[in-house]
């Protein structure tokens, strides 16, 4: 899509209708969110394709955070980039009102190298079609110092949840309070990343919060196992193991994580790769990774990741297409630091020895797809979640309490 | 008479810019708003496609149980506490600022420039930056209550329901209260000294000089102050969502954070729209009930 004029008319416009080209005159646009200090290899690779395409440039857009809705708000106004990175939840809300374009045909007429055997592409398939192709995968790790370990005496990661919470007591206890033995950020708010770790552990214990069954779905989890699970989360505070201003903290890579990991004060906690190498950067100690607890049983992780859809009003879907096919392809994951969502390329590139628990755990990852396209949203979903947990921590509720009123509520969204 | 009748448009054509410019910016997104509550519609959606649904999402919000806590946080927590403790601390600085002790010292300018720090840092940094001073394991504030020996470990002050409302109103206290100084001030400026002087001369201390002369004079000030500072905090949504979110559980929830989460998590723009509306009608309520009280007063 060439960039609009943007004429007198449109100094009201602009505001409300957004305008994409923000690249050079004639450049089309990729836009993606991942933060710009992780994009520099993208950037790259990205060059290397214009040197070869000058017919077809593209100019890449970062609009970080993630922000699908500015994308929707776009698009359904006749703008918006040509092609765009999406996150996989986000895929099928940006399929039922068709503002991407259906990608069969083109994957049929021209497939994409590793095209064949995409990881999570029951994420971006929507009413039998494909409407973004999976780019890239992740998942979340156990990230860990193996000095601290070895000074409780471990040699192992744990390899269930139930042990972790054992593992974790002992470094605290040996410590004498002074190291943490798992840190996980437990606050409140929807963007919490708790909700990786309770949805690992329901999945672990063969519950999960929804189920489709069928065209229907239906709350996936009784009372006692959600007031089981909020019990496991609690002891960690109630014990000691973990502190209890990870109640106030949301995101894994907060520098109260990041600085516990570096002063030997925190043992273990969860991180996805990016956060990870942030990590490996900022802490100055040897950091690895192992399989989450429950994490090489199927199914029992969750497979995030990014996708790429063209715009529904992009001019030229074949030469999107084909740029789309670029970025897949095994020559920019060579510059771009992230796991490929294709198999086949997955098992060409190298990996620093301290990632192998990624590599370890993402075939038997599996994607939200158990969650999506559910009357009720994922992001409700982790809302809620979030939510109830964080008031059982702070005292505000009890387990079955805290438990009932997700089940309620989930019943009342489903219901709609 | 073509003058005569270009003369009788010239007030319309004079205001003309600036109704479209209210039009456009103000009442058109307010009316949109009014709509949109009686729709449903995503923010993926066309506005093409919305579908109207009547009174759903107001009964919806009515029956979902969340809207009691959140518009008791909104009016007592964030509102309330945050504007009498403003004006309070506010009234105190601003007499403090207009001291004779700092016209002598010729600290006045220097001591007015920095009560304006607070306020030029940005909202969204200040938050931040007062995360990490209340974090409850690393937080300077923490560091500093255990070096001089008043508490013994760590208090998470974002993470237990004792301490996070009274955090989240030192920080829109500390952030906010430059500008209610700075009113005031100002206010505090225009008073005439020959009624200090009267007063004085009739014999009257401090307090009754406070009382009678700059209390009465500061009126019109402090009505100002109260409507700006209250329509400002009620509408707030970061100050809560950047350092709780809401939390611990749904402790600190605003009706501003259950309408963002009701538009962009739950995807429900129409219910988000029906809080936007109630809030609207509730700060509406408010001035009137206020401008007329005052009016009162000033009238008696």
């Amino acid at each position: 899509m060439r960039r609009r004029t943007v004429l007198a008319a449109g100094l009201l416009a602009a505001p409300m209708a957004g305008c994409a080209g923000r690249g050079n005159e004639g450049d089309r646009v990729f836009r993606q969110f991942d933060p710009a200090n992780q994009v520099g290899g993208l950037a790259e690779t990205i060059e290397s394709w214009n040197a070869e395409h000058p017919d077809y440039r593209i100019s890449m857009e970062t609009l970080s955070p993630n922000n699908p809705q500015q994308f929707a708000r776009e698009a359904n106004a006749g703008s918006g980039p040509d092609i765009a990175q999406l996150a996989f939840t986000d895929v099928s809300f940006m399929a039922e009102p068709r503002i991407l374009t259906p990608l069969d045909d083109l994957m049929a007429s021209s497939p994409a190298e590793g095209g064949d055997d995409l990881l999570a592409t029951d994420m971006t398939t929507y009413d039998g079609s494909m409407w973004a192709v999976p780019w890239t995968a992740d998942t979340m790790a156990l990230v860990y110092r193996p000095d601290v370990l070895e000074q409780a005496g471990i040699s192992e990661t744990p390899q269930d949840w139930e042990e972790l919470a054992e593992v974790a007591a002992k470094i605290t206890q040996d410590a004498g309070g002074e190291v943490s033995g798992f840190v996980f950020p437990a606050g409140a708010q929807f963007s919490s990343a708790q909700w990786f770790p309770i949805n690992y552990y329901l999945w672990a214990h063969d519950s999960q919060l929804i189920r489709a069954d069928g065209e229907t779905w239906s709350v996936g989890v009784s009372e006692q196992q959600l007031a089981d699970t909020m019990e496991y989360f609690t002891s960690f505070f109630t014990e000691g193991i973990t502190p209890v201003s990870m109640q106030a903290t949301t995101d894994y890579g907060d520098p109260s994580i990041i600085g516990s990991l570096d002063d030997g004060t925190c043992a273990m906690t969860f991180m996805p790769p990016a956060a990870f190498r942030t990590a490996r950067e900022s802490v100055g100690a040897e950091l690895m990774t192992a399989p989450m607890p429950g994490g090489l049983e199927d199914g029992a992780t969750h497979l995030g990741g990014r996708a790429l859809g063209i715009n529904a009003n992009c001019e030229e879907p074949e030469a999107a297409w084909e740029f789309v096919k670029f970025l897949m392809s095994p020559e920019t994951f060579e510059n771009y630091p992230q796991y490929p969502a294709s198999a086949t390329t997955l098992d060409q590139i190298d990996v620093d020895p301290s990632e192998q628990g990624y590599i370890d755990q993402l075939p038997h990852a599996e994607s939200f797809a158990r969650y999506a396209d559910a009357p009720i949203t994922i992001a409700s979903l982790q809302a809620l979640v979030n939510q109830q947990f964080s008031a059982v921590y702070s005292g505000q509720s009890e387990p079955p309490d805290a438990a009932r009123k997700i089940i309620s509520t989930i019943t009342t969204g489903l219901e709609e | 008479m073509g003058t005569i009748r270009l003369r009788s448009l010239q007030p319309y054509l004079l205001s003309a810019p600036a109704l479209l410019v209210i039009g456009l910016l103000f009442l058109v997104p307010s009316i949109y708003n009014v709509i949109l509550a009686f729709q449903n519609l995503t923010p993926y959606q066309s506005p093409g496609d919305a579908e109207s649904v009547g009174f759903e999402n107001f009964s919806d919000l009515w029956s979902s149980g969340e809207l009691p806590n959140a518009a008791f946080n909104t009016v007592f927590w964030l509102t309330a506490m945050s504007v009498v403790l403003r004006l309070l601390a506010g009234l105190g600085l601003a007499l403090a600022l207009q001291s004779p002790i700092l016209r002598r010292w010729k600290l006045r300018g220097l001591s007015r420039t920095l009560i304006l720090i607070p306020w030029m840092v940005p909202q969204v940094v200040a938050i931040a930056a007062w995360r990490w001073i209340l974090d409850g394991n690393s937080g300077v504030l923490n560091q500093a209550l255990n070096a001089l020996g008043i508490i013994d470990g760590a208090i998470p002050f974002l993470a237990q329901t004792s301490t996070v409302w009274w955090s989240i109103i030192a920080i829109i206290v500390w952030r906010e209260l430059p500008f209610v100084v700075m009113v005031l001030v100002a206010g505090l400026q225009s008073i005439p000294s020959e009624q200090y002087e009267a007063a004085s001369v009739d014999g009257a201390g401090r307090w009754t000089s406070l009382r009678s002369v700059t209390l009465p004079n500061l009126r019109p000030v402090l009505t100002i102050v109260v409507l700006v500072t209250v329509i400002q905090t009620f509408n707030n949504f970061v100050y809560v969502w950047l350092t709780t979110g809401g939390g611990p559980g749904n402790y600190t929830a605003v009706l501003a954070t259950e309408l963002y989460s009701a538009a962009f998590f739950d995807n429900e723009l129409g219910t988000g729209a029906a809080i936007g509306l109630l809030m609207t009608v509730i700060m509406a309520i408010f001035a009137v009930l206020y401008l007329r009280v005052t009016a009162t007063k000033e009238d008696a």
